[in-house]
């Protein structure tokens, strides 16, 4: 029999260590792909059957018009809601796992923030194809609207960048709470959100105060949907470096 | 001969507590060491400190020469198997060994395969379905087939039966023999891994009381039986570590014996026998902690 010493192992380079844990979050796909397509699906089964009855209870000169205000529908919105607690579950759960196998907190944020990334595109694309489906089956047979809603651009390319530009934000926002659990759990969450809620606050007073809701409101309309998407790139910034700062010295700890 | 972990002054507080206080100590590579102590004793903390996942207080770490602290190069030769290992809930064993070739350069697919047959863990069945022993047998396989440079196992084995714990022990032994790297293994189970240990930590409180090698440890002490009246004159005035008795007989732990001394023994018709590892560490905390308390 042959011994041989473990010499230390081959070093796996960066780009190895960092798409290995952006993997480790699809290894088992349940929380990041699987159960908010179903979600979604659900929901998609839902508005069909209630835009189903709405559409054949009144009368057919009158289906166009009431039908129209479904493209203020919001029902597209949870999804992306819902990629904040993703971010959430598959940083908590993975944490403590993928230091165990020896990798860098650095190494496991960039991994994360790679997945992240992988997770928006995917999304985008679903929700564009199924977009597309909606525009081609004339809104599902019946004129109404569940993933072309006007609110995220009237062009193909303008709703491709604000949806992906907005799953970022709410992944990487979502990166950061996850971080502040891993870190503090329930008591940092609260004092998190506690904080959260006072800036918004303040913010409100500040703007009641100082008599600007005329001037945001303005704001927020001569930068349009792409602006505001644009402009959302900042928070995602300042969520992902927050999510890093907090998760560089986090300690896995046994209680839950 | 190199050392593959040296700690010196290590120290770690968590508020006013002392988990870590004051600890140095050298693990040698390729050896097999046993970190032991009571629950809260500070192995577990310990252990994070030496791979990175918690942060020292004050004191310096040294992983193959390195800081182990967000340190790569030095964080993927090691693998931490701990008691209480979350796995992500919706993972199946499956998927655990599946992404942990991801992760050790070393890793037996092979071995992994003959590890999850001995120890007859499902693999498909949800992580939150699995029962305590299952869970840790997942530990135990990841920490035998990563062979690991540095492999750390943390009271590895909660839940799991008799027969599942030798399984571990003979194929530790049996791989290492063939694969030696250097393992840091805690444990209160002392006399069932007595054999396997070649080195010896003891903690307690933070505090590192014994660093010895097993042999040095178990020449430490010595039990003599016999009639009470032999035993008596025997030890004189010698270190008396425990000392047991029913009626005319008795039976004494003495420190360590010289040649000549255990002859005179056997002629004064007294039984001289080893002290087990865990009855001498037993013994040895008490007095180390009523000396500790003598000097206080």
């Amino acid at each position: 029999m042959t011994t041989t010493t473990s010499a230390l192992a081959h070093p796996a380079s960066p780009l190895k260590r960092i798409t290995s844990v952006a993997r480790l979050h699809f290894a088992n796909p349940w929380t990041t792909l699987g159960l908010p397509w179903i979600i979604l699906g659900v929901i998609f089964v839902g508005m069909l059957t209630i835009w189903g009855l709405i559409y054949s209870a009144i009368d057919p000169a009158e289906r166009a018009g009431a039908l129209e205000g479904t493209q203020f529908s919001g029902s597209s919105f949870f999804i992306f809601v819902y990629m904040m607690v993703v971010a959430i579950q598959a940083i908590s759960i993975t944490f403590p796992f993928a230091l165990g196998y020896g990798v860098t907190r650095r190494d496991y944020y960039l991994g994360s923030a790679l997945a992240f990334i992988v997770l928006a595109v995917i999304y985008t694309t679903g929700l564009t194809i199924l977009a597309a489906a909606e525009t081609m089956t004339g809104g599902w047979g019946m004129g109404v609207t569940i993933f072309a809603p006007i609110y995220f651009g009237a062009t193909i390319a303008e709703r491709i960048f604000v949806q992906f530009v907005l799953f970022l934000f709410f992944l990487f926002f979502g990166s950061a709470i996850a971080a502040v659990w891993v870190r503090w759990k329930a008591s940092g969450v609260t004092v998190f959100f506690i904080v959260v809620g006072a800036l918004l606050v303040a913010l409100f007073a500040l703007t009641t105060l100082t008599e600007s809701w005329a001037a945001v409101g303005a704001t927020f309309v001569d930068l349009g949907i792409l602006g505001v998407a644009a402009w959302s790139l900042v928070l995602t910034a300042i969520s992902g470096v927050a999510g890093f700062v907090l998760l560089r010295r986090a300690t896995p700890r046994n209680a839950a | 001969m190199t050392s593959t972990i040296e700690v010196t002054n290590l120290s770690k507080h968590f508020g006013k507590v002392n988990a870590v206080s004051d600890v140095s100590f050298t693990v040698a590579e390729n050896k097999i060491y046993g970190l032991l102590g009571r629950n809260g004793a500070g192995k577990t903390t310990l252990m994070q400190l030496l791979t990175g996942q918690d942060f020292a207080s004050s004191g310096t770490i040294s992983l193959f020469g390195q800081s182990p602290v967000e340190n790569a190069k030095v964080l993927q030769n090691t693998c931490f198997i701990k008691e209480s290992q979350r796995y992500p809930e919706d993972f199946r064993p499956k998927d655990v060994f599946k992404t942990a070739p991801w992760f050790f350069a070393n890793w037996d697919q092979d071995f992994a395969d003959h590890l999850i047959a001995d120890f007859r863990l499902p693999l498909d069945r949800r992580i939150k379905k699995l029962s305590r022993g299952q869970l840790s047998s997942i530990g135990v396989i990841v920490g035998l087939a990563s062979r690991a440079p540095l492999t750390f196992f943390d009271e590895p084995y909660l839940g799991l039966d008799a027969v599942a714990r030798q399984i571990f022990y003979d194929r530790l032994l049996e791989d290492y023999a063939n694969h030696p790297r250097t393992v840091v293994l805690s444990t209160h189970l002392i006399d069932e891994v007595a054999d396997l240990l070649e080195h010896v930590l003891v903690i307690d409180e933070g505090k590192l009381l014994i660093n010895e090698s097993s042999e040095t440890l178990r020449s430490r002490a010595t039990n003599v039986v016999g009639l009470k009246t032999a035993v008596e004159t025997f030890i004189g005035t010698r270190e008396v570590l425990h000392r047991d008795g029913i009626g005319g007989l008795s039976s004494v732990t003495v420190a360590g014996l010289s040649e000549s001394e255990r002859r005179d023994a056997k002629a004064a018709g007294l039984e001289l026998s080893p002290v087990s590892l865990q009855q001498l560490i037993i013994q040895l905390t008490r007095t180390e902690t009523k000396e500790f308390e003598a000097s206080a």
